[in-house]
Order: C-alpha cells, then structure tokens, then sequence
C-alpha cells in the first residue's frame, strides 16, 4: 500500500468519524433537546394528572434510530467518499517532490554520480531531504574518485619498476654465456613480468573506462568483415585443441564503432571459447541482424558454467574456479574489457549456461546501416 | 648510426643503452628535458627514443620545440601511461613511433632500427632466405622446389618476417604489423600462428629457418 493510500484512508476515516460526530451534536440541539423539552413539558403536565406512570418517559423514540441512519447515510458516506477523493489529490500533490526525488535518485549510478538531485527551493522538508541526499552523493561521489585515483596511481606506480624488472631479465636473456637452466628461469620470469604488466594495463584500462577518460574512435563499421577474421584466428587457435569451429551465420551489418576494440571483443570471446572447452569439442559463431541489432553468438561445448559463477564472471579478477583457473593463461580481466567494450557501444552482452550445458555468449550492438 | 636515449630513470636509461649498443648503435644518454633539447642541437643524430615524463620540460614538449625548430630526426616516444590519447597526440605531434611502458626491449630495438632504416628499406618483389622464397606480387611461397600454401594471414606474418630475416621479432611488433593490433591482446594467437607456419615451411625440410627464443621473440635466419 502506497502512503499516499494509506494517507487518504486514514483521512476519510477521520473525516468520515468528525463529521458523523459534528452530524450527532447538531441532531442532539435541533432534534432531541426541543423534543425532549417538549416532552418534559407534556410529561410535567401528564404528572399532575397519572401521578402512577411516572417512568414511561425513559425510553428511547424509535424515531430517534431511522434519524442517526439517516446521518450517516446522507452525511457521513459522501463526506468520506468526497474526503477519499480529495485526500487522494493533496496526498499526491504534497508527494509529488517525493516521487520526483525518487525518480531522479533512482537514475544515478555509479557511472554518472556526479549528478545531483533537483532542489524546490521551498525551504521544507523535502527539500532538506534533497539536500542530505546531495551530500550522501558527494561523499560516495568523493570515495569513489579516490578509488579510481588510487587504482590509476597505483598502476601508474607500479611501471615504471615493472619496466626496469621487464628490461634488465631481457638483459640478463641476451646473454650468450647464460647457463640453459638459468636461462629457462629468467624466461619463465620474463613470462610471469609480462602477465604483471597485462594485468596492470587491463587494470589502467578499466579505471580509466570507469571514469570515462577513454575516447574511442567511432566509425561505420562492418561486423561481418571481422567476424569473418575472428573466424579465421579462431579455427587456428581451436585447432590444436582439435576443437572444431564453425561460422554458421554471417550477415552484412554496419555498425558504429571502434574497429579494435571490437576486434578485441571477438577475440577475447573466441579465446574463452577455446580455453573453457574440452578438446576435441566445438565452438560455433554466428551473426545475425535481428530488427535494429547485430546479434553476435558464440558457444563452446566446455563444461558450463554453475548459476553463482554465472553471475559473476564479468566482475574484474573473479575466477570461478581455482583450481581449474590456475592452469590458464590470463589476466582475470578478459569479460571485465569485454563488458566495458560493449556497453560503450550501448549494446548488451549476456552468458547462458548450466553445467554440463552450452555455454552461449550473446552480444548484441545497435545497426548502423545509414552509414553504409 | 647515433641513437639519443631521454630517460630519467636511470635504470631504464641503462639497460636501453646496452640493449641498443649490443646492436652496433652508439648512444648518448641524458635525463632531462632541455639537456635533451641542447644535446639535439648540438649533434646530428639518427634516432631520437624520448620518455614523456621527464622532469622539467616533458617529451611532448622537446618534440614540439625540435620539430618548431625544424628538426626531422626520426623519434620513438616511450611512455609509462600507454594511453590511445596520447598515443595519437604524440604521433601528431610528429614522433614516428610510440611504446607504452613497460616495453620488450626486442620491441624497441626494432622499432629503433625501422626508424634508421625507413628509407633502404627492401625494395625487392621476392623475397628469398636459403631455399625459401616469396612472391610478394604473386603471393607465392616456394621452398626446395614445392609450392606452399599460405592463408592470407600466414602469408603476411611470412612475408614479415622475411622482410625482418636475420633479426629478432617480438610478440607486439608481430601483432602490430601482421594482425594490425595496437595493444596486446592476451592471447598466445602468435605462437599458434608461427607453429602453423614452422609446420608449412620447415617440417618436410632442412635446415630448420624459423627459431623460437625463448622469451624473447622468433627468428627467421639461415644457421650459419
């Protein structure tokens, strides 16, 4: 129930209550008192003559009855309807601020929270609600910046010492007198230096997405042309898996876009698709346009993914699962890129998948065909 | 061939310094904007490797003044933040190449010879390694006599790496040149590509041409 319901009932049962009693206190003045002192003038002279039926004015009229009825029928119920009504207006007049507040708080997120709700300016409460709530926002709007400053810091930190540990194991590789397990170790060394420095860059990437300080370059792009190459890198990558790739749709569509982002899209997926399958398994792409979208798809027959893991595989460093995980190449920041990519093109993507179960990526990005 | 290195972190400064004088190149070093600004003007060099951050005057700024001053020596930026941006101001700006820190040095010592050799660069239409040749009008690979077939992909990492013959590859400048991506991709797309390619072009024949080195690059040479 809605305040501004219970407001109003409670308004009507109130209206409905003071104008029955309101109604009763007029019908007592003009009603009974004139009758009972007409009565009492009878009784008075009745007395003198049948001294012996001296109570009989004790009780009640009958007509008394059909009159209080008749108030609350011809009084009471249209005063509360008409209050019902009217409470149902001033409740949604004086709530309006509140709906308008809410429909406002409920458009920030962690993306634009730099917005600030409306103020009335009418010096009331609502409009010191909107206030503490700006503040609310500023103080959330303040920790979040210092997160993403403190990330960009940190990755801006870590470098440059990443650079010189990159430059002097490379250093130490170039050695022609280097003993071969030395030189296996620097090079797995090197290997894991250059996860880090992935890692890190991903990790810059995202932050700076987050605060919106990534420009991509947007033009007509046609999807189909770099599916069709992702295929092509895909069935490579897939084959010595023996994993069998298949293009099964592949139609025209123009989008609006950054090439290699989107390039890095397809092959972040069509990567996944081949580390999360079995060997001898198969994956199959598709793109289809479907009313105003290009819907791209891709499965892999892997082992599927559990409901909890599934919701959040596009967390930054989520690993669903360790142990399977830490045999795998990555950065733990794959879907992360992959999500931001999408959605700064305003498209969508989603995972489908149950363990045992095909695992379905969908993306799907808004046509641009006019630029054709 | 004379190379400038503008570094301030003195670590990075000296590993770039013996990276590339293990190349034959001779290299000046210095740590600071306008010393940079004042070694230009005073020595002709060959190629300019210029960090963004320095202190004082940054990189962006020496190359503004150099190119303000009608200075063409070709120039490898380097810096530490490896954003698109700046990337694309910086190759505005008139810098020939960008590398975002942390770099490989195999990267930046070829990057470093494209830039001393932009001109002479292997004009010849086909291309040859011991027995191994490739049409680049054509687009035909032979090798002991037998036709190879090459996928358009194979074929432009070949003919990269024919045209690198003799010299150390890395991953990103593999990636950059044949797959045109600007940033890593994470995936070890390369690796399974040269695999691939070793296969068409080395199992049914001797010697072996295409190395791996081992965290380092791969390597398309005749063994001596």
């Amino acid at each position: 129930m809605t305040i501004r319901t219970r407001l109003s009932s409670w308004y009507a049962a109130i209206m409905f209550i003071a104008l029955l009693a309101m109604g009763a206190l007029l019908y007592n003045e003009l009603v009974i008192q004139p009758r009972r002192d007409a009565r009492r003038h009878q009784r008075a002279q009745h007395a003198e003559h049948h001294p012996q039926h001296r109570d009989h004015w004790l009780r009640m009229d009958p007509d008394i009855y059909e009159d209080v009825t008749g108030i609350v029928m011809w009084c009471g119920v249209p005063a509360a309807l008409l209050a019902i009504a009217g409470g149902w207006w001033l409740m949604k007049k004086s709530l309006a601020p509140i709906a308008a507040l809410t429909a406002a708080a409920e458009k920030i997120t962690a993306q634009n929270l730099a917005e600030r709700l409306p103020r009335a300016r009418s010096g009331d409460e609502l409009d010191r609600l909107t206030d503490v709530f700006n503040s609310m926002l500023q103080r959330l709007e303040a920790s979040f910046s210092h997160i993403r400053e403190f990330t960009l810091h940190a990755s801006h930190e870590l470098k440059t010492p990443l650079t010189v540990l990159c430059g002097e194991t490379e250093t130490a590789l170039r050695d022609e007198s280097l003993a071969p397990s030395e030189r296996e170790r620097a090079a797995s060394q090197l290997d894991e230096l250059r996860r880090l420095a992935r890692i890190v860059d991903g990790l810059t990437l995202l932050t700076k997405a987050d605060a919106g300080q990534v420009t991509l370059s947007l033009e007509a792009t046609p999807v189909d042309e770099l599916v069709r190459d992702n295929f092509a890198d895909a069935q490579i990558l897939a084959e010595p898996l023996r994993i069998r790739v298949e293009l099964t749709a592949c139609e025209p569509a123009v989008i609006r876009g950054d090439r290699h982002r989107l390039r890095q899209l397809l092959l972040n997926l069509a990567d996944n698709a081949v580390k999360y399958n079995q060997s001898g398994g198969k994956i199959s792409m598709s793109l289809r346009r479907v009313n105003n979208l290009a819907e791209f798809k891709i499965s892999n027959t892997g082992p599927g993914i559990s409901a909890d893991v599934l919701a959040r595989v596009f967390d930054r460093f989520y690993r669903g699962d360790p142990a399977h995980e830490s045999a795998l190449e990555g950065c733990g920041l794959g879907l992360s890129i992959a999500k931001w990519i999408v959605s700064a093109h305003d498209g969508t993507i989603q995972i489908q998948s149950a363990p045992g179960q095909l695992t379905i990526v969908t993306v799907r990005l808004p046509l641009n065909d006019a630029a054709r | 061939m004379r190379i400038l290195v503008v570094e301030d972190e003195k670590k990075t400064a000296s590993f770039v310094r013996k990276a590339l004088q293990a190349e034959g190149f001779a290299v000046d070093v210095c740590h600071g904007g306008d010393e940079a600004l004042a070694a230009a003007a005073a020595t002709p060099f060959d190629v300019l490797v210029l960090d963004i951050m320095l202190p004082g005057r940054d990189g962006l700024s020496v190359l503004r003044q150099l190119r303000e001053r009608q200075n063409r020596t070709p120039v490898l930026l380097l810096s530490a933040r490896g954003e698109v941006n700046e990337r694309v101001e910086g190759l505005n700006m008139g810098a020939d190449d960008y590398l975002p820190k942390p770099f490989d040095l195999v990267e930046l010592v070829a990057r470093v010879r494209a830039l001393t050799r932009r001109t002479a660069d292997n004009k010849s239409t086909v291309l040859r390694v011991a027995d191994l040749t490739l049409d680049t009008l054509t687009r035909q690979a032979r090798r002991g006599g037998a036709d190879i077939e090459l996928t358009a992909r194979e074929y432009r990492l070949l003919e990269f790496l024919m045209r690198s013959a003799g010299r150390l590859c890395g991953r990103m400048m593999i990636l950059e040149k044949v797959w045109d991506y600007g940033f890593d991709p994470g995936t070890n797309l390369v690796d399974v590509y040269i695999k691939r390619l070793r296969e068409k072009i080395d199992a049914d024949f001797e010697p072996k041409l295409l190395q791996t080195v081992r965290g380092m690059g791969y390597l398309l040479k005749e063994p001596s």
